[in-house]
């Protein structure tokens, strides 16, 4: 329940976030457990829709598995599954 | 002896029947240099993302396999002057 009220969060001493964006989220890819390159409906969620890699404020990944992501995206450029420019 | 994966594209005006002969080429060079194949997926006719020597659709096709690093550099070797594969990679895989 305490959790639930998130729009106007108890008033804490002291600043806990340094932005005003509020808590940071937790990294979503981490516990699939490794990124497949193959799988490009799913890396297409980590791209723009002019095919570039979203950043990691843009996506919210740790950087761990922002890494993957995005080596994942390369991977699968090379073998044409995804493209390097996506005409708009 | 390590696991790798595979992935392999063949040129798209080969016959369906072709390129599981090509690809079986390849499953029967890993077994005979002491590997062994896991895992055999024929994707099938695909679209690519963008142009390849003009062509812009490619028989896609996975295998997970063991072999050993050696064997793994001559299957390079080999795909990279096979004129039916388009393109091919090879990644190792993590536990």
């Amino acid at each position: 329940m305490a959790r639930k009220n998130r729009r106007n969060p108890k008033p804490v001493r002291g600043r806990r976030y340094e932005s005003r964006r509020g808590k940071p989220r937790p990294c979503t890819v981490c516990p699939q457990g490794g990124v497949d390159w193959k799988d490009t409906g799913f890396l297409r969620k980590y791209m723009s829709d002019r095919g570039k890699i979203r950043g990691r404020r843009v996506t919210g990944l740790c950087p761990n598995c922002q890494r993957q992501v995005a080596t994942a995206i390369k991977n699968a450029r090379e073998m044409a599954l995804l493209p390097y420019v996506g005409g708009k | 002896m390590r696991d790798y994966e595979i992935m392999t594209i063949h040129r798209p005006d080969l016959a369906e029947t072709e390129i599981d002969s090509k690809v079986s080429e390849i499953e029967s060079f890993l077994a005979d240099s002491g590997g062994s194949v896991t895992k055999r997926d024929l994707w099938g006719k695909r679209r690519f993302a963008y142009e390849i020597d003009h062509l812009s659709e490619g028989f896609y096709s996975v295998l997970t396999f063991q072999a050993q690093p050696e064997t793994v550099e001559t299957l390079e070797r080999r795909l990279t002057l096979a004129d039916e594969v388009l393109r091919h990679k090879i990644v190792r895989l993590e536990e």
